[in-house]
């Protein structure tokens, strides 16, 4: 392949796994209107539970499920033991973000005096490599792929046509009127953690595997691509997280192959930066 | 430890405390104060080490020219403190775009950490700017063609020069916060819509901030940079920033004593006395568990203790009658400590008699108890 | 003196306000009314330069302020109140007050840095306006009390006499009288029609057909983002418009 082909290759790859994180974070942005910075966190704790299962012998891919169910085990814990009750306080804002700093603080560092301060790595058999049109990707790689292509059209099929969507946008649009129409907005917040935590485990673990190898502050930099994709596409918005991973993803990466690769990241800096001073409601937001 | 190695130990914990103390007043009255929440604070601290080192130093093709770096002009003490000062000053005017009233403070506070972690990057990627990840080393000391940096009388004068300026600095933040404009801030961090609708230009006023506390910032890191002679951008990630968050928290938000203090058990305190914990488990255990304690530390000051240790005081007329016992229902997080604003006029504590007249013109101090209800009117 | 002109104003490409358009007149307490969702509310903050308008324009005292900013136009003497509770809640009830006082020396980092002798002056000036202020709305007692601990209705007036204490040409009240107790509001609604007579301009944004009857003349009237009706209380009685509008609305 060539090499904008191949950066395009590895762009998708990212925006595969993005698109998945975002979607969480957004969603959790969405019902509970708190920008949960230990997104990260719990990417990274869940990807070690996958990790450590596959250690035992277990399929890679089981271990992707295992670390879904921690995913959304610790969100929902996170929620009903630090968020809610703090939001029930009333405190403002800014001073949530610290209190998920805290959170993210305690996660990884929590998480790296069990396991270390040293990196691991999947010894992962990549598979055959199959070709897709002019493109080449390994059998993993395209399992990625796909699983990020199910998920987004689980996601949208979620939100378009089933009560609990339904139930879902309403919350996230007003929720004292949405409690007022009869829906159970407590009920609804639950589930959408549990699902967007199974979402952010599921990124966790797929982010561990694609990564050469990783540590337990290795999710800190693709938070901030979290971030960005997040604002990019308008901040709890499932689509604009869609799109925003996509231009995030493919912009990074293409972006590397031209210019210093070290640097690709701060592309996604770059464009979020410009969000938030021009249109902090995103390209799919609405315009206050 | 030998007699001159305590001494040096001592001298450095000061030297340290002061330029913590220092970071803490910036972020004092930026947060504190005036309610901007500056996550990427860290890199104005980082700006001040830089221009206070490549200001100092000489081009870099001395020693073998092995660093790359820009400037390199060789200026004597005191221009790269004050460089230092004014580059981290300077720093804030590209932010203007991300505190304006447009932008929600948790979105804003989000751009900034992010404007830091892009910051370190590009520091550590682009070396001809001030030489990658390996960073500045043989940061020439101030004054060290005159004096012998390595003397004990030269390091108790480092040590009276930073404890001095941060006196100063102390001082002028007090007179700033004790005055109308004080509280014009407070009263933005407050309700900035409501500030605004009042005539108050939020946008300058939250620059303003940016900068004062960008200038201070900037020249805590000169002084720190001038002791400990490097400076690598492993050394200032976003990390460092949440330590001071965490020092101005627990320490007291609004209150610039507060912020010293939390400069002392936070970066000072709590990362030092680790250093006399036995060493256990594996490497790195204990600098993880610090971490977790910090994280720890922040969620349960803002849950149990949200005012900090010294919490901002309430600015009191004697003019008008004291908050007595029949009070209603207590605000979560204040407090009932009460200023001294004057101090000629020493009000003695206890119930006050009415004094009336516009002729009054001092805050008065009473210590009213400090536990929840403000109400209770006793003195201690 | 405040004129409205075809004020529009979108959201996600709803009009909640459609070519709203009446003129303040000087020296009297206007009435804005109509029922919820009517665009009150959003016409007075786009009056106050709180939200931006669609289309139209403002002009105040001769001048198109539509694209000036609320604190450069509260500093001209248009100030407005909140509907929700909006004192600041960290500072003391005195301070709250203080704080309101436009062109204090002291209120510039310049100023402050120059120290107490520089801008006490002003401050003791300003102490003795808060003092009358107090004295008239009969809060003396709480002056050092945090604002965020009085009960709602004191709340209320602390918002209003904080307004008062901008030196306002021109009033802009977002539904002064919202749950406070109706002694309370007849009170408010006595000190503002005092402070009509003294010349103040005032426009309430008002819920309640009573208080409107009692102490708004003229009064315009709002339904589904349009102006309805505006004149005298009398005439608009006659007007069945505004009867249906309140009967249905």
């Amino acid at each position: 392949m060539s090499l904008l082909l191949s950066s395009i290759s590895f762009g998708l790859i990212t925006a595969a796994v993005l698109s998945i994180a975002a979607v969480g974070f957004t969603l959790q942005f969405a019902v509970t209107d708190v920008l949960n910075l230990a997104f990260g966190a719990v990417m990274i704790v869940s990807a070690y539970v996958a990790y450590a299962i596959n250690s035992l012998g277990v399929s890679v891919w089981v271990g992707v499920v295992a670390a879904a169910m921690t995913g959304a085990v610790v969100s929902l814990a996170l929620n009903r033991g630090v968020y809610t009750p703090f939001k029930r306080r009333g405190i403002s804002p800014i001073a949530m973000v610290i209190v998920a700093l805290g959170m993210t603080l305690i996660l990884e560092f929590g998480l790296q005096a069990i396991v270390g301060a040293d990196s691991v790595s999947y010894r992962l058999n990549q598979g055959p490599n199959i070709g897709l049109g002019s493109f080449r990707f390994s059998l993993v790689q395209l399992v990625i792929l796909s699983l990020a292509l199910v998920i987004m059209t689980a996601v949208h099929a979620l939100l378009r046509y089933s009560r609990l969507g339904k139930a879902m946008r309403a919350t996230a649009a007003n929720p004292s009127l949405a409690r007022n129409s009869g829906i159970r907005t407590d009920q609804v917040v639950t589930v959408t953690w549990a699902i967007s935590g199974a979402l952010c485990g599921i990124a966790g673990s797929i982010f561990a595997i694609d990564a050469g190898s990783f540590g337990a502050t290795s999710t800190d930099l693709f938070l901030v691509l979290i971030l960005a994709a997040v604002f990019l596409g308008g901040p709890g918005q499932a689509y604009g997280a869609m799109l925003g991973a996509a231009i995030i993803g493919l912009s990074t990466e293409v972006g590397a192959a031209y210019i210093t690769p070290a640097y690709k990241d701060v592309i996604a800096f770059v464009l979020l930066l410009g969000m938030l001073a021009l249109r902090p409601t995103g390209l799919l937001g609405n315009r206050t | 430890m030998g007699h001159n190695a305590a001494i040096f130990y001592i001298i450095t914990l000061l030297v340290y405390g002061g330029v913590d103390a220092l970071a803490c007043l910036g972020l004092s009255i930026q947060f504190g104060v005036a309610g901007v929440t500056n996550f990427g604070f860290i890199i104005f601290q980082a700006a001040g080490a830089y221009a206070a080192g490549v200001l100092s130093m000489p081009g870099d093709s001395a020693n073998g020219g092995f660093q790359s770096y820009i400037a390199g002009l060789d200026l004597p003490f005191p221009l790269p403190w004050i460089g230092a000062a004014v580059v981290g000053g300077l720093l804030a005017l590209p932010f203007t775009l991300l505190v304006g009233k447009r932008l929600r403070g948790d979105f804003a506070a989000v751009g900034l950490l992010v404007a830091a972690v892009m910051a370190n990057l590009l520091v550590t990627n682009y070396r001809p700017l001030f030489n990658g990840s390996a960073g500045l080393s043989l940061v020439p000391a101030p004054l060290q063609d005159s004096f012998d940096p390595q003397s004990t009388g030269y390091q108790w004068g480092y040590c009276g020069a930073v404890i001095l300026l941060a006196a100063l600095v102390y001082y002028l933040l007090h007179r700033l916060t004790e005055s109308p404009y004080g509280r014009t801030l407070r009263a933005m961090r407050d309700n900035d819509v409501v500030a605004d609708s009042l005539g108050k230009n939020v946008l300058s006023l939250r620059l303003s901030m940016l900068v004062l506390g960008g200038a201070i910032a900037g020249l805590s890191g000169g002084i720190l940079v001038g002791f400990i002679n490097l400076w690598a951008p492993s050394g200032w990630g976003y990390a460092e920033t949440v330590v001071l968050f965490a020092a101005v928290i627990i320490g007291g938000a609004g209150n610039h004593k507060g912020a010293i203090l939390g400069a002392i058990l936070v970066p000072l305190g709590f990362l030092e006395a680790s250093r006399f914990i036995p060493p256990f488990g594996s490497p790195g255990l204990i600098p993880a568990l610090q971490w977790v304690a910090i994280g720890l530390l922040i969620i349960g000051f803002i849950w149990f203790r949200p005012q900090g240790i010294l919490p901002e005081k309430r600015r009191v007329n004697i003019g008008f009658v004291l908050p007595g016992p029949q009070r209603p229902e207590r605000l979560p997080g204040s407090s009932t400590k009460v200023a001294t604003l004057c101090r000629r006029c020493r009000v003695p504590p206890g119930p006050q008699p009415r004094l009336r007249g516009p002729g009054v013109r001092c805050f008065a101090s009473t210590r009213v108890s400090p536990r929840f209800h403000p109400n209770t009117g006793t003195a201690r | 003196m405040l004129e409205a002109v075809e004020l529009t104003r979108h959201f996600n490409g709803v009009p909640a306000v459609a070519g709203v358009s009446f003129p303040l007149v000087n020296g009297r307490l206007t009435g804005l009314i109509g029922p919820n969702g009517a665009g009150k509310s959003t016409t007075l903050a786009m009056l106050a330069g709180t939200l931006p308008v669609s289309s139209g324009s403002i002009r105040y005292l001769g001048q198109d302020i539509t694209a000036m900013p609320a604190y450069k136009r509260a500093r001209r003497g248009l100030v407005r109140t909140f509907q929700l509770a909006s004192e600041f809640k960290r500072l003391t009830v005195l301070e709250n007050l203080l704080s309101a006082v436009p062109s204090q020396p002291g209120d510039s980092m310049r100023g402050a840095l120059l120290g107490r002798r520089y801008w006490s002056a002003g401050e003791e000036q300003a102490i003795a306006e808060a003092t009358t202020m107090l004295e008239r709305f009969d809060l003396t007692k709480y002056a050092n009390h945090y604002a965020g601990d009085l009960s709602g209705g004191q709340r209320r007036l602390v918002e209003i006499m904080r307004a008062l204490m901008a030196a306002p040409t021109v009033l802009l009240l977002d539904e002064p009288m919202a749950g406070v107790h109706p002694h309370l509001a007849r009170e408010i609604g006595h000190q503002l029609v005092a402070l009509c007579e003294e010349g103040m301009t005032i426009l309430m944004v008002e819920h309640e057909l009573s208080i409107m009857d009692e102490f708004c003349d003229p009064v315009v009237v709002m339904a589904e983002g349009a102006v309805l009706a505006q004149g005298t209380m009398g005439e608009l009685r006659n007007r069945s418009e505004v009867v249906e509008a309140y009967l249905v609305g």
